[in-house]
């Protein structure tokens, strides 16, 4: 909150006045002074990152666009290398944006990632948004912050149990699927039959995905991959390409050896909520 | 990916019989301490605590194309062409999936996902894909199941961790499935039963005999795995393309055995939340 905000009731309220004074005060490193802290942490997520010593820093975005060569969905064999090609580069241009930003704010890393991809015919989009945090005390951003897209609450959990986060994991396949001959999809009409041919392209573009994503994890030091998601299935605007997406965060033991959490169970005595359904009523 | 003339008798010979050259090359990677997996962190964390680690993200999937079966309008039946198709295609989904869980010296799969994915490929072309994470024991101790195979089971991190918690194993994914035809019923018993409260035999026996079937194939492949019982088991009804009157009955749960008497799941305490 600024200190020069308009009080009372007065309308009309000055809208571009109070966006740039936002701009402004986003413009510096934050934290400092006056200067507002942005997080789209909720109070318990906010909560939680203090219990272990950590605090949110500031919103950080990265996005970046790739532009995809003409036609190359339609027709051909084997991979779609163009696309793959262009679904990294995005991803690694947004990688690259949002630890910049993060470097700038003081982060020494990103938790709560919300991962936007969308695969068009001209470009591949990526876009990633989420809440750079650090240790409390310490002001100097890391070089190479960590990217996750687990929540505060699991990264609680996780530097908990004595992991750590890495950073993003992602591999990316497109690969055409081969169609069939008119005779053979005659043929086949009444059968119960594999289409091969699908089936080894889904495989195919399945393979280069999670084969990129495990060398990502290497390279960022992971000994694992957590909450991998998975995104696959034919290409909206041309059915005979098979897309294939997976990310997931790079993980690995920050100290010597796991600990266990040893949970303990609860059994809930609220009553279930019973909500009126009117539709039932149909 | 030739598009081979297919032979109905000589179409089985022609499936992969092995797991694709890329899929051995990933895991040959992940044997060297690297593990992948679609637990949420909570059940990464849970199944460490019962003694296992995830090794890696397994699939299996097959694109299938589903035969013709006429139905008669006016009677019930099962329709076994469609009933083997979907069994051939999750077997075969399942069966991959499985062999790479193998392959990586897996105990077990856990939280195994059984979709089936329609695309624009074309009327009757269905993807059945399974996904799950393999894990294996810290101690070396081997959970393989009565067939000397990994387990699977679509347990979640959670559900799992409270089963090893009470002396029970997961022995493996089991299910039934019938696709069935239910009767139409005919002008007279229409009019005859308009205006009455009168329950429909013909529909009430048809979908009974159905949800039998499924649910007993799903029984016989509990005992083939030599398993004292069958949890979390979903009963789900779903007509895909075929219209209302075509129905598909699948039944899914995961067949355990007890190995132990000992109970280590402490005695949960009881909350009220005293939030909203």
């Amino acid at each position: 909150m600024t200190p020069d905000r308009p009080t009372g009731g007065s309308l009309p309220i000055d809208s571009p006045g109070e966006m740039r004074r936002a701009v402004e005060a986003l413009a510096g490193p934050p934290g400092q002074g006056t200067k507002p802290m942005t997080s789209d942490l909720s109070i318990d997520e906010e909560l939680l990152l203090h219990s272990i010593g950590w605090e949110p820093v500031e919103l950080v975005t990265g996005a970046s666009i790739f532009s995809v060569p003409m036609g190359v969905w339609n027709w051909g064999q084997g991979e779609i290398t163009s696309a793959s090609t262009a679904f990294a580069g995005a991803f690694a241009g947004a990688i690259a944006r949002i630890h910049r930003e993060t470097t700038r704010a003081g982060g020494h890393g990103v938790v709560g990632v919300h991962v936007e991809t969308s695969v068009q015919r001209h470009h591949i989009d990526v876009t990633l948004l989420g809440t750079a945090v650090r240790p409390v005390g310490s002001h100097k951003g890391a070089t190479t912050p960590f990217v996750s897209d687990l929540g505060a609450r699991d990264f609680t959990v996780l530097h908990v149990s004595g992991w750590e986060p890495t950073g993003l994991a992602v591999g990316a396949g497109f690969v055409y699927a081969p169609r069939r001959s008119m005779g053979t999809a005659m043929q086949q009409k009444s059968q119960n039959v594999e289409l091969t041919n699908f089936t080894e392209a889904m495989y195919s573009a399945r393979e280069s995905a999670m084969e990129r994503m495990q060398a990502s994890a290497l390279a960022l030091r992971g000994s694992g991959v957590v909450d991998v998601t998975v995104n696959e299935g034919p290409i909206e605007f041309a059915r005979h390409a098979i897309g294939f997406t997976a990310w997931g965060t790079a993980v690995r033991l920050a100290g010597d050896q796991h600990r266990t959490i040893e949970p303990s169970t609860v059994v809930p005595l609220d009553d279930a909520q019973v909500a009126f359904d009117a539709s039932t009523l149909g | 990916m030739t598009d081979a003339p297919q032979d109905p008798s000589a179409a089985p010979e022609e499936l992969p019989k092995d797991l694709p050259e890329a899929t051995s090359r990933r895991l040959a990677e992940l044997e060297h301490g690297l593990f992948t997996s679609d637990l949420s962190v909570n059940e990464f964390l849970l199944i460490k605590e019962v003694g296992f680690h995830p090794l890696g993200l397994v699939m299996g999937s097959s694109i299938y194309h589903t035969g013709i079966q006429t139905r008669k309008w006016g009677q019930s039946q099962e329709l076994t062409k469609l009933t083997e198709a979907m069994y051939n295609a999750r077997e075969l989904a399942m069966t991959r999936m499985e062999e790479e869980a193998d392959q990586l010296g897996a105990d077990g799969v856990v939280g195994v996902r059984l979709d089936v994915n329609y695309y624009e490929w074309g009327k009757d072309a269905a993807e059945f894909i399974a996904v799950g994470t393999a894990v294996k024991a810290e101690s070396g101790v081997s959970h393989r199941n009565a067939l000397g195979k990994p387990f699977t089971s679509d347990l979640s991190g959670q559900d799992f961790w409270t089963l090893m918690q009470t002396g029970y194993i997961p022995q493996g994914l089991v299910m039934g499935t019938c696709v069935y035809h239910i009767a139409h019923r005919g002008l007279g018993q229409t009019l005859g039963s308009a205006g009455q409260n009168v329950e429909l035999p013909n529909f009430t026996q048809a979908l009974y005999e159905a949800r039998e079937m499924a649910m007993t194939r799903m029984q016989d492949e509990a005992d083939r795995l030599e398993a004292s019982g069958i949890v979390g088991v979903r009963l789900e009804e779903k007509s895909h393309q075929w219209g209302s009157h075509t129905i598909e009955f699948l039944s899914l749960g995961t067949a355990v055995t007890k190995t132990s008497d000992e109970v280590t799941l402490p005695v949960p305490t009881t909350i009220i939340s005293l939030d909203n």
